[in-house]
């Protein structure tokens, strides 16, 4: 975020918006003039009355000025005029005012039984982190530091701050004890969750609060720099001290009417917040009636929570977050809820297709449809881009992104295009598997590009704000027609589609479907706003303030301008509705008081008559906001004020002559501090005192962590508060090479070990974690090639560091690195050996169930026998379908469970030919392999009837196999007798019995990949071991995720000081942590499947399978494919008018597609040569 | 997909075991988790494992936190104590000095949970080493008796019993579950023992009322 420097300017930021310089929404405003609506508020709607400092966080923003927000003082939640406000956003405040905003989006989003995110107190560590970094850059981290010294006002106010702190550590740790303790607690968790916000609320209060004394401290000590201020003020980013004490204007309008100032305290009231402890019981009961009575207002009777109450409206700007559950949010209709759904969409497209690519035949108009489906998706995502490009115009990084992602989908046409073209040209049925190579190289580039677009797309969303909008699915601008040709014209793709097959007609039906619901639901939304004219909004029937007729044109309504460029810009995409039918028509912002100009003057009586009258209506609605909560603390606040100091913080701040300047009323800020006892606050205080990086992760809402620096992944790793995040724990292990070098690791560890002395109390347990993550390093997740070099530093610090701290330890550690050294790694990493801390879960199998007895007769044996002896080699109709289907089962497993999870990271499988995943390359080598056999040992027999009974073999064993759920060996099978080599042997399958045919029918429907094997997925969903899954799955999966996700996040407005911000470098770079996680994840699916068989292993048959295999390998010379395509063809030639023999849900009638995973073991972005 | 849902696995129970130093806490969890036998001794830290079983016919995945039981090494006992469902004690018939350690951990167990009922099983590990007993069955009796919690005598090397402690752990919380949630499914008592492990009668019922003299389970 960029750091407003002074009223002035963020008041031009908000009101004086040039067009190039886009919006950027602003999370938390600053009120600088006091708003006080006078008119009687309608129904459906609250205004939100603001006194001058007010901090409002803000949850979304309308085209017209309104902001929805929520007062940090109170925590009421209403609309607000946002040209009162200026953005509120000082360096020193900024990780802070973050942590609020992540801890409101947790506590409001979290179901409130999740034990999980409340069993640990890790989401209190922002806001620990957030505190501690106001009071580091203000330099008043320790009580002994010198302002502190100096200064009793800031003393008292860090030590309000403080106490507010520790008031809440103490709600959380009740939270804690009631989700843990008892479920059915007495104490509503809700009323704690509200409680916990409040708090937080206010801890950034006081922060404000103890800044501004700050501020003025500062500039009382430089009484010189006066006349010079403002320019320095300006120039160096320092934070805004509008005079925010209302204290002081308390004081003053004492003098003139106390009593219509005292009634309308609930906006200015303020600093004297209840004290902790009867925050539950006093003043929350008051607190919670209000939040609850905005809830009936807005319809939603169910819950009390502060989270859930206010409708919202199209052509408003939203904090990103919101875009979660909220129920009367309306989601779907929000940018990054479209941009989530669309990308999704768009990668499913993907995802069939390359699953169809390389796993089945495919024909022409097949795959010209399937490059439909996916470009028009593709199509959808960019239009949702385009939205969003055309609202920012702050750099070229999103528009050069959603140009490279065009320039892929582009390619993918093309090829395909050109793929289709030539296929027709030499009236060929098939696909070549040369050009599977560029469709799969042209796809994944599709992947990775609109992985990056939508990555980039949601950083710009966040810094502008999520909003509302109508997106017509677009046209692409990519002519589609050329997939047409030749036996299509229509571009439409509905009717490309007409002749398809079933699965695909459904499939279009349900795209045509969303499309539809997708336009209905405009047309609704179009209605709804004509007939229903956004009730959610306040009736205004009268300027609130006093109007000056010479206003300033720019003061006029100024943050008008503003949402307009936002949404209103039709010349930059077509594919943007025109918002102005959805806007609402509302009322126009009440004009600013021109008592902001300097020399203005303004009387305070007239103001306050007007408060009067706004009050007394304000509070004769029942339903609206009462201020009965605040007013019983409001009078206790001016005991000490006049300790404080009249002078204004700045020459160049308005001049609010109505009001008294910055008068901070230190009782309010030692307030708290009294009620609490001391201890507490000191172990706060000691928290504080903890050096950290919390503030440089960042979670989601599930409370998982997202994205982080590496220090502050391994504070994570080892934090000392909590017991291990076992998925966290093992996908650090599992990925971090991915970030970090062994090397950087090592340091990250030992920096932990060292820093971690400045705060006794938890040093002990955090250099045990130390210790022990060298431990589990060393022991279980070594790898010698890479971490080597690591030792270097281990080494040392065993011997000393280590020893000297932990003895016993050091020397263990030390033995651990010797031990490494010398031996590589201490045990093969296998899948017996894993465990500790890994992402499998290993599944507990009962002992010893029987092994079935081998399904081998006296003369299978002889059988086999005599080949060994050189005799003729038995064939597969001479073996049980059950035994033969076991022995492959046998030898595909043993081959799975040697799968290292260091092979499926980075897609290593796809590099280098895959040397770095030789298990991988094994297994997709024997399923090849397998589908090779099936084809080979149909057709080599010219009788037909002979080929339908080997056929027949195959259903058989490819039941056995679905019996065994070995649904890669199955998978395998079924390729091959999918593919238009096999399925085209018309007459061959017409010997094939119907009862044959059906169970092949069923188990194709197990295995067809449309919808990215829904089917597939759903079955190996809670399955129990043993199992074999489709191997392939796996690996798209993570293809998708490894390509599809960028490796670094951007931390927003964190990481105190980092200014730069256009051109997407907001924040800090850290580690997309997401991204290994889901990695991980899948990585744990798979690991949980490695679990043996528990089958007898026949060496005769295993050795014949083997030999079987090699045959066919050695046959291979150059294309297979093409070669078995032309023994079906002269099997059985071409029919003058050409028929699908076979009806499989799949519906194959192409050229099976060669090498099964051929893919796979391309390098990603070199020239598409197949191996 | 990269938003691709997967599944939420069943249900994770957290389990902790305690004990003093060298007592098998790692021996037992290593051969309930991997059937693996481990004969040297390495001090543990913490170490988590993850393992999906069936119990009673329901999936669920146990997770389990093998703890430091050496002096130096126990600095996060509390932490364990405080985020663990439920405790696997373990000490060794060999040591009575191990048998006292866990009296102590039940004492800090009850008071930091604040609860007298926390799932909790008694395992006497080591009873491959009969001749060297030096507590008596009599002593670990009267705990299991007093603690209301099921007592099991182990062998890690032999895989005694090993099963059947984790199972009774399992067991307890998906009681307890049922008994805050729904009720009136805890008559659905069903025999288990379907794996042929040893495990002689025990019982289901939570530990709530009637005094249980069955619960203790030897060789
Ligand atoms: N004879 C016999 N020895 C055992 C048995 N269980 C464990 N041991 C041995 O006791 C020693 C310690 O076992 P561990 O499982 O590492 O002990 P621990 O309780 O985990 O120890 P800490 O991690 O230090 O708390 C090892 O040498 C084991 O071989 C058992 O049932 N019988
Ligand atoms: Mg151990």
């Amino acid at each position: 975020m960029s750091s407003p420097a002074t009223p002035n300017g963020s008041q031009q930021d908000l009101a004086d918006e040039q067009p190039q310089a886009p919006p950027v929404f602003h999370n938390f405003l600053r009120a600088f003039y006091p708003f006080h609506p006078s008119y009687s508020v309608s129904d459906s709607s609250v205004t939100l009355p603001l006194s001058e400092g007010d901090v409002i966080l803000v949850h979304s923003i309308h085209t017209n000025g309104w902001a929805d927000g929520t007062l940090l003082l109170t925590g009421a939640r209403g609309w607000l005029p946002t040209n009162y406000c200026e953005a509120y956003d000082p360096e020193e405040m900024r990780n802070l005012l973050k942590a609020l905003l992540n801890f409101w989006d947790l506590l409001r989003s979290t179901s409130v039984n999740d034990s999980e995110i409340f069993g640990n107190q890790e989401f209190m560590k922002g806001i620990i982190a957030g505190v501690r970094c106001l009071l580091e850059r203000t330099d008043c981290l320790t009580r002994e530091s010198a302002i502190i010294q100096r200064h009793e006002g800031l003393r008292r106010g860090r030590k309000s701050l403080l106490s507010e702190l520790s008031s809440l550590v103490k709600t959380a740790k009740r939270l804690q004890e009631t989700q843990r303790g008892m479920l059915h607690s007495a104490e509503d968790v809700n009323d704690i969750v509200d409680e916990m916000i409040l708090k937080a609320f206010r801890i950034v209060t006081k922060g404000v609060r103890f800044l501004d004394v700050l501020e003025e401290d500062r500039s009382l000590r430089a009484p010189a720099a006066v006349t010079v201020m403002d320019t320095v003020v300006e120039e160096s980013h320092v934070p805004p001290t509008p005079p925010a004490d209302l204290m002081g204007f308390e004081e003053q309008s004492n003098a003139s009417d106390v009593s219509s100032r005292a009634d309308a305290s609930q906006a200015s009231s303020d600093l004297v917040l209840p004290c902790m402890s009867d925050v539950a019981h006093a003043a929350n009961a008051p607190v919670n009636k209000r939040l609850s009575s905005i809830t009936t207002m807005s319809a939603s009777p169910t819950s009390h929570r502060l989270s859930q109450n206010i409708n919202r409206l199209s052509g408003i700007s939203h904090r990103v977050s919101l875009a979660g559950p909220p129920p009367l949010s309306r989601p779907q209709h929000l940018v990054s809820e479209r941009l989530n759904k669309s990308h999704d969409a768009f990668l499913s497209h993907l995802g069939s297709f390359i699953g169809r690519l390389h796993l089945q035949s495919q024909s022409r108009p097949e795959l010209a449809f399937a490059i439909k489906l996916t470009a028009t998706s593709g199509g959808d995502l960019l239009a949702v881009i385009d939205v969003v490009c055309s609202n920012t115009s702050s750099s070229d990084m999103l528009p050069r992104a959603r140009d490279s992602m065009f320039d892929r989908i582009q390619d993918l046409v093309s090829s395909a295009g050109q793929i289709i073209h030539d296929a027709a040209s030499q009236e060929e049925d098939v696909i070549m598997q040369q050009d599977n190579g560029v469709l799969l190289l042209a796809a994944t580039g599709c992947v990775k590009a609109a992985g990056e677009c939508v990555a980039k797309t949601k950083w710009v969303i966040e810094r502008v704000g999520d909003f509302e909008c109508e997106v017509e699915s677009g046209s692409l601008g990519i002519d589609l027609s050329v997939l047409d040709v030749p036996f299509e014209r229509r571009p439409s793709v509905a009717t490309s589609v007409a002749g398809s097959t079933a699965s695909q007609a459904t499939s279009v039906a349900g795209s045509c479907r969303t499309v539809e619901s997708c336009s209905s639901g405009v047309q609704r939304l179009r209605t709804s706003s004509t007939d229903k004219p956004l009730p959610e909004l306040p009736q205004v029937t009268s300027p609130v303030v006093d109007e000056t007729p010479d206003l300033p044109p720019q003061q006029e309504s100024p943050p008008n301008t503003r949402p307009s460029s936002l949404l209103h810009d039709e010349s930059l995409s077509s594919t943007v509705s025109s918002v102005s039918s959805l806007r609402p028509t509302l009322p126009p912002l009440p004009k600013l008081s021109t008592s902001l100009l300097p020399g203005e003057d303004y009387s305070p009586v007239e103001k306050a008559n007007q408060d009067t009258d706004f009050q007394s209506s304000f509070q004769s609605e029942p339903g609206t906001v009462s201020s009965a909560g605040s007013s019983a603390t409001y009078h206790s606040r001016d005991s000490e004020s006049s300790l404080v100091s009249q002078t204004s913080t700045r020459a160049t701040t308005p001049d609010h002559t109505m009001g008294p300047k910055n008068k901070p009323s230190m009782s309010e800020l030692s307030n708290g501090g009294s009620s609490t006892q001391a201890e507490e606050v000191d172990d706060v205080e000691c928290k504080l005192l903890e050096k950290t990086y919390a503030y440089e992760l960042m979670f989601n809402k599930e409370g998982q962590v997202t994205g982080g620096s590496i220090p502050a992944l391994v504070e994570r790793l080892t934090t000392h508060e909590s017991t291990p995040d076992a998925t966290f724990v093992s996908t650090f292990y599992l990925t971090f090479r991915l970030f970090c070098t062994p090397v950087q690791l090592a340091e990250a560890l030992i920096d932990r070990f060292d820093y971690v002395v400045e705060s006794p109390h938890m040093a002990a347990p955090v250099r045990l974690r130390v210790y022990n993550a060298f431990k589990g390093w060393l022991e279980t997740h070594w790898r010698d090639e890479t971490d080597r070099e690591a030792l270097d530093l281990i080494e040392p610090f065993a011997e000393h560091k280590l020893s000297s701290a932990l003895p016993s330890a050091g020397r263990r550690l030390l033995e651990l690195a010797q031990r490494v050294s010398s031996e590589g790694s201490l045990v093969p990493r296998n899948v017996s050996s894993m465990g500790k801390t890994n992402t499998s879960i290993a599944q507990y199998v009962p002992a010893e169930t029987p092994h079935p007895a081998v399904s081998l007769s006296r003369s299978q044996v002889n059988a086999l026998q005599g080949w060994k002896n050189g005799g003729t080699m038995p064939s597969v109709l001479d073996f049980e379908p059950l035994e033969l289907a076991r022995q492959l089962t046998v030898k595909q497993m043993t081959i799975f469970c040697a799968i290292l999870p260091e092979e499926l990271l980075a897609s290593e499988w796809m590099k280098k030919g895959g040397v770095g995943a030789p298990n991988v390359k094994a297994m997709t080598a024997f399923s090849t392999d397998l589908s090779n056999l099936v084809a080979e040992t149909i057709l080599q027999h010219s009788e037909v009837k002979k080929r339908a009974t080997v056929i027949k073999q195959w259903i058989k064993i490819a039941h056995q196999c679905f019996e065994l759920h070995n649904y890669d060996g199955l998978m395998a099978i079924i390729c091959s007798l999918n593919s238009s080599t096999i399925s085209r042997l018309r007459k061959t399958w017409d010997m094939v019995s119907p009862k044959r045919r059906d169970m092949l029918r069923q188990l194709q429907a197990v295995v067809e990949p449309s919808q990215n094997n829904k089917v597939l997925r759903g079955r190996l969903h809670d399955h129990v071991p043993p199992c074999l899954p489709f191997l392939g799955m796996y690996l798209t999966d993570l293809t998708f995720v490894d390509i599809g996700n960028p490796a670094t996040k951007q931390l927003q407005s964190a990481g105190c000081g980092d200014g730069a911000e256009e051109n997407g470098a907001g924040g800090r770079t850290v580690v997309n942590f997401d991204k290994h996680t889901r990695t991980a994840k899948i990585i744990g699916e798979l690991q949980r499947f490695q679990i043996p068989y528990r089958l007898t292993e026949v060496p005769e048959l295993q050795e014949w399978l083997e030999a079987q295999v090699v045959g066919v390998r050695d046959g291979d010379q150059g294309n297979v494919q093409v070669s078995y395509y032309r023994k079906s063809l002269l099997l059985e030639p071409r029919e003058a008018a050409p028929r699908t023999p076979i009806e499989g849900p799949s519906g194959g009638s192409g050229q099976r597609t060669g090498d099964l995973f051929g893919w796979m073991t391309r390098d990603r972005g070199i020239a598409p040569v197949m191996v | 997909m990269s938003r691709h849902k997967h599944h939420q696995p069943c249900r994770e129970l957290h389990v902790v075991v305690l004990g003093a130093g060298g007592v098998g806490k790692s021996c037992l969890t290593a051969q309930f988790v991997h059937n693996e036998w481990i004969e040297s001794y390495d001090p543990t830290i913490e170490d988590t494992y993850r393992t999906q079983l069936q119990v009673d016919g329901r999936q669920v995945v146990l997770e389990i936190l093998d703890t430091a039981g050496t002096e130096q090494f126990v600095a996060m006992r509390d932490l364990y104590m405080k985020s663990g469902q439920g405790f696997i004690l373990v000490f060794s018939i060999t040591s009575s000095s191990s048998m006292s350690e866990i009296e102590m951990l039940r004492e800090e167990i009850t008071r930091i949970k604040d609860d007298e009922n926390v799932p909790i099983v008694i395992v006497g590990n080591k009873a491959d080493l009969e001749d060297q007993r030096s507590v008596p069955r009599q002593r670990a009796f009267a705990c299991s008796q007093s603690w209301n919690a099921p007592y099991y005598e182990t062998s890690a090397r032999t895989r005694t019993n090993v099963n059947a402690v984790f199972i009774d752990i399992c067991r307890q919380l998906l009681l307890r579950d049922e008994k805050y949630g729904d009720l009136d499914r805890l008559s659905d008592d069903r025999d288990y023992d379907k794996d042929g492990i040893m495990g002689l009668g025990k019982r289901k019922k939570r530990r709530t009322r009637r005094p249980d003299g069955n619960r203790c389970v030897i060789l």
